[in-house]
């Protein structure tokens, strides 16, 4: 009886314990995949890319649109207003996307004279920012605390509509804004040092991705329009008048101008 | 087969309907009609049509399997522990029924490095730091002064209040921010321009348990019902 007690009773529970097998573990999409990339260089090209798309959106629908007689507003989703995203609630239209995306990338945009003053740069990036406005160049930097590697690039006055937007803000902290200044920085985070190819497709996607729901979001605005002009939804640019191009067109153009630079970083890896 | 010591006799019984016992409940505990006692409490405003289910999705593989995956996993024989019995719930949850795009505070906006300090006093990169499940509530935090944790600088250009903003938190006056905006701006309403027609704080307390709305009726976004949320599952 002891014996029975003392090692077949926990023999025989090992064993059963073990004949279920446990829950098989999860291997990542990336699992024995070669990395690739630095998290630097994806983050420089995603960056890249978000340069083309808003320079795009801020001259050729905003600035473009409002010569048309089209609106564009902070309130801009308000019920009671009729108007599409300003170029800085363009980017955090795709950075709520991304977020809701599986790709663990983060993109924020901030200043050291924001509008909003919710998106003061403070501490390390505050610091950080003042070296941006001298040299330009991205810096990059590990937060301990969030255990995220970060990095922030430098977004420029691209476009006259920037300028005039921002100097003309009944809530502006400054009023002196020159085409070409560093107007504020774009901050994008990434949990892990280096990434696949596929990571690096991934994160470009969410990122286009991200583009084309703001902006279909904005298209979609325009359409519960009551009292304002529709634009025109196809394949014509304000440019030409009272039009709008479609989602597939906006991100076609931004392909065309962003694709050179994003294809040679990818092949050189491949 | 088993020759049970008459000396211990009424132990065996006793093991036996312990084990029948043991294994009733256990079967009992997990049908749909007894999940209210499994609860942990009630649900919060607006949840009380939700199943467990909703939040409390399986974890993955069985009883067994979870047991041997963390033993392993305790032995270092295995890289990642495993959820047991339910997965962890996350804001993830949350989101899949309440994300929606006019949201004032999204969760996300605060894992910016910027919100750092901010976050420590209150974290707001989740839920339920202000709306802790199974409290019988609609807001379960304490203080209602968390908005002095980022608008401190606040300055309204052409102030319509008659009371500025900048005198309000010059006095840190911070419950008065509540009385006129509620922190997700999902209500429409008229703001008031004065003080004193602001919503009573009584009001808005009361509301925080679970009351009537005093921001109004008329809401710019409907949380999915569990029925809703099912259907996209679908999708």
């Amino acid at each position: 009886m002891k014996a029975i007690t003392k090692i077949i009773v926990p023999v025989l529970s090992i064993c059963v314990l073990n004949s279920c097998g446990g829950v098989p573990e999860e291997k990542t999409a990336s699992a024995g995949e070669e990395k690739v990339f630095a998290v630097e260089e994806v983050l420089e090209m995603v960056a890249k890319e978000n340069d083309v798309t808003r320079t795009l959106y801020t001259k050729a629908i905003v600035g473009g649109g409002k010569k048309q007689g089209m609106k564009f507003d902070e309130d801009w989703r308000k019920d009671d207003v009729e108007a599409g995203p300003l170029p800085a609630l363009f980017l955090r239209g795709v950075a709520t996307s991304i977020k809701k995306s599986p790709v663990p990338l983060g993109l924020y945009l901030g200043s050291d004279f924001p509008i909003n003053a919710a998106n003061k740069f403070v501490g390390k990036q505050a610091n950080l920012f003042e070296t941006i406005k001298k040299d330009q160049k991205p810096q990059f930097f590990y937060d301990d605390d969030q255990k995220l590697h970060t990095a922030m690039f430098a977004d420029l006055a691209s476009a006259g509509a920037c300028v005039t937007c921002h100097n003309d803000h009944p809530q502006t902290s400054k009023s002196d804004w020159k085409l070409g200044d560093v107007m504020g920085a774009t901050t994008w985070q990434y949990p892990k040092d280096s990434l696949t190819y596929k990571e690096t497709v991934a994160v470009l996607n969410s990122y286009a991705k991200g583009t084309v729901d703001i902006y279909m979001e904005y298209l979609d605005e325009i359409e519960a329009f009551k009292e304002s002009e529709k634009p025109e939804i196809g394949d014509k640019w304000p440019a030409d008048g009272k039009y709008l191009p479609t989602p597939e067109v906006f991100l076609d153009s931004v392909r065309k101008l962003s694709s050179y630079e994003t294809m040679k970083h990818l092949v050189a890896a491949k | 087969m088993f020759k049970v010591s008459p000396l211990r006799k009424r132990q065996f019984i006793g093991g036996i309907i312990g084990l029948v016992l043991g294994s009733s409940l256990f079967y009992i505990l997990t049908l749909d009609v007894t999940e209210e006692y499994v609860s942990i409490g009630p649900m919060n405003t607006g949840h009380n049509e939700l199943s467990c289910f909703a939040c409390h999705a399986d974890a993955k593989g069985n009883l067994m399997q979870q047991v041997q995956s963390n033993i392993s996993h305790a032995f270092g024989a295995r890289e990642e522990s495993v959820d047991f019995g339910t997965q962890d719930v996350t804001v993830d949850n949350c989101l899949q029924c309440h994300d929606r795009p006019n949201d004032r505070h999204p969760v996300y906006r605060f894992s910016e490095p910027r919100f750092k300090e901010a976050t420590k006093h209150i974290d707001a990169t989740t839920c339920i730091t202000c709306h802790t499940e199974h409290q019988e509530e609609r807001v379960s935090v304490e203080n209602i002064n968390y908005c002095m944790n980022c608008h401190q600088d606040l300055e309204v250009e052409n102030d319509p209040l008659d009371i500025s903003h900048v005198q309000l938190i010059a006095k840190e006056e911070w419950t008065t921010c509540i009385q006129c905006h509620d922190f997700h701006g999902n209500h429409t309403y008229e703001v008031p321009e004065h003080l004193k027609d602001t919503i009573p704080m009584q009001k808005i307390k009361a509301y925080f348990n679970g009351g009537e709305d005093p921001y109004g009726t008329v809401k710019k976004y409907i949380a999915l019902s569990q029925e809703e949320w099912l259907k996209t599952l679908e999708d």
